[in-house]
Order: C-alpha cells, then structure tokens, then sequence
C-alpha cells in the first residue's frame, strides 16, 4: 500500500475512533427566517426543574455559574445585552442532561487502534456517560422558543475535573453559538 | 491491509446491512368494535409532558409542530375535518432510545463473525380516541434507526412527514 494511501487510513481509523466517545458534537434547530437582528437585551428565564439524570450535576453551582457565564459573554459578543430595565426581548434557559450509552468500535488487530471492516476484528464495547447541554432562546413578547442548540459530549471525565469542565462547558457553549443565525 | 476503496466498500456494505436491519417498522391495532367509517371529526389531545428520553426532543417545537402539521395534513387529505366538538381526538408519542443489535441476525443463521451495531432507535406513534366513549380507537406507529436524525433539521422533517404518511397508510381500507 501507498505511503499516503496508509496514511489516510490511519486518519480515518483514528477519526473513527474519537467520533465514537471523545468529540463533542454539536446542532441546533431554528425557526424558519428567524432574523435575530431585530431583537437586542436578553435575560435569564426560570431555571426548569428537570432533573439533569447526575447528581454530580444538580444544583451544582460551579456548573451552573459556568454555562451562564460562558453564554453571556457569547451573546454580549454577538451584540447583546442585558436589559437596564424592563422585559428582555430573550430570555434564555438551558438544560443539561446525562445518560448512560453504549459504544462499539471494532479494534483492527493489526495497527490495534481504529475502525474494522475486515473478517476477524474483534469488538470493543464500552459504555460511556454521554452529556447533553442544550440551549433554548425564547421570544419573551409570544413566549415561543425560536431556537435551540445543543452539544453532546462523552462527560465522565468532565465530571471529575473541575478544569475539563470548564473548558468543555465554554467549547461547547462556543460551538453552539456560532450556529445562531444572523445576529448584530 | 486492504486497499482503501475496498475497506471503503466494506464500510459501505456494512452502513447498508445496519440500515436494512433496522428499517422503519410501521404497525397498527384496530379497536375490536371501533369504526372509524364513522368519523368525520377531531381534534388535538392536550399533550401530556412526557419525556421522549432524547433531551434535545423534550419541549421542542420544532419537532412537536411538525408532527402534528404533518398529521394534519393526512388527516384533511382523507377528508377528516378539525372541529371543537370532534368525533374522536388525535394525540402522539415519541420515543427514543440506543438499541444493540448484534448482527448478522436477520438470515437466522448462526453467524462466525457477530458484531454488535449500536443505533438510535425512534418511535413515532399516534392515537385516535374516541371522543364520547374516550377508548382508544386506533393505534398506528413507526420504529426505526435515526442516527444523525436530529442533528440535521430538514432531515428530521423529512423522516417526521414519511413516518406519519406511513402510519396513516395503516388505516383501515376506504380511508
């Protein structure tokens, strides 16, 4: 096999494997021609009472203080603020949310690492805490959400280390944000 | 190794073999007694808050305005018509959870190489209740693999209108 050829197949092995527990992705859904421009202070709404499924993370302050910092600072970026007085035109929510999942990756015996697709591999499986933070922004005049974004991310390291999850927390809050449609 | 194309094909095939074990499974029930000749009316349910076991389904409008518009609109195409005082009410439920399947298991032989496949599974599925009697009338739903569903907007519409024009073709004939 080619050099380069053997190289790409390392690429895509080593890529297969992290897709699979490690790297954090991230969506969102929107209201169809949503023009964000037209809206300008935002406000935190009533924190909801869903149970996030840790208690490593229910009523965790540290948490919590980090998700709010890191999307205040994301949207005064983007040209918010918050309201002097008066209603906000947004009011923001978020939830966070882990279960238990399961993952395969098909270990390929030769380099020991990576994707398999031939005969013989053997499987490894492994179950992971998967996090979810999802991110809710709502037209305070109709009370209609208008959009909503979301990482998710394997968090078992998270939840140990007080410096991963603040790094994953603004990484995640980053990416989500970046997915809002047109702003100021 | 194999070269690349043929470890690509392999991915290939086997992306093709999961899909095809876990296609859409669509099924209904008919209440014993129940006529649904009989309905010409109906309106929405108020929805329970039940969690989907998806947090980025739970409280969505996106997802929950879809289903419904898509409902709607098979409904009026068999010329039901919503009204305040219906003949029967429509409400839905959907589900999600990770499934393993260890495959290959759907030629029922015993296979040397079993390898287990993780997905996401959904269900979709919508009840007609009868609004005098309040029994449930007719049940339809639709199951099956929605990896990468979700994340994809207009790719989660498109499966909510096939899912639901689906389960409605499960309606006793005439309808």
């Amino acid at each position: 096999m080619r050099p380069v050829l053997q190289l790409t197949a390392a690429l895509l092995s080593a890529l297969a494997l992290t897709s699979c527990a490690a790297r954090m992705t991230v969506s969102s859904h929107v209201e169809r021609g949503l023009d964000l421009s037209r809206y300008h202070t935002f406000d935190w709404g009533p924190a909801d009472a869903l149970p996030t499924g840790d208690p490593r993370l229910d009523r965790d302050p540290f948490f919590k203080d980090r998700v709010q910092g890191a999307v205040e600072k994301g949207l005064i970026a983007r040209g918010f603020r918050l309201p002097d007085t008066g209603l906000p035109h947004l009011l923001i929510h978020y939830h966070a949310h882990v279960s238990k999942r399961i993952d395969v990756n098909r270990i390929d015996q030769v380099n020991g690492y990576g994707y398999c697709s031939q005969p013989g591999c053997p499987s490894d499986v492994v179950e992971y805490e998967a996090g979810t933070l999802v991110l809710d922004i709502v037209e305070t005049e109709t009370n209609r959400l208008v959009w909503r974004g979301w990482a998710q991310n394997s968090v078992g390291d998270m939840l140990e280390d007080r410096d991963v999850m603040a790094k994953t927390i603004d990484q995640a809050v980053e990416r989500m944000l970046l997915r809002l449609p047109s702003t100021h | 190794m194999y070269p690349l194309t043929i470890r690509l094909v392999g991915v290939l095939a086997l992306a093709a073999m999961l899909t095809a074990c876990a296609s859409t499974e669509v099924r209904s029930y008919l209440a014993r007694g129940a006529d649904l000749h009989s309905y010409r009316t109906y309106n929405w349910q108020p929805m329970e808050p039940r969690s989907t076991g998806d947090p980025r389904l739970d409280n969505n409008p996106f997802f929950e305005k879809r289903v419904q518009a898509a409902v709607d609109k098979e409904l009026a195409g068999r010329g039901f018509e919503k009204t305040a005082s219906p003949h029967f009410f429509v409400h839905y439920h959907a589900s999600f959870t990770q499934e393993m399947q260890i495959s290959p298991s759907e030629h029922g032989v015993a296979c040397e190489e079993c390898r287990p496949e993780v997905y996401d599974e959904g269900t979709l599925l919508i009840d007609l209740v009868d609004a005098r009697t309040g029994l449930l009338a007719w049940r339809g739903w639709a199951k099956g693999s929605v990896d990468g569903v979700v994340d994809n907007q207009e790719w989660m519409e498109r499966r909510i209108d096939e899912a639901v024009a689906r389960i409605m073709r499960e309606f006793p004939s005439g309808l």
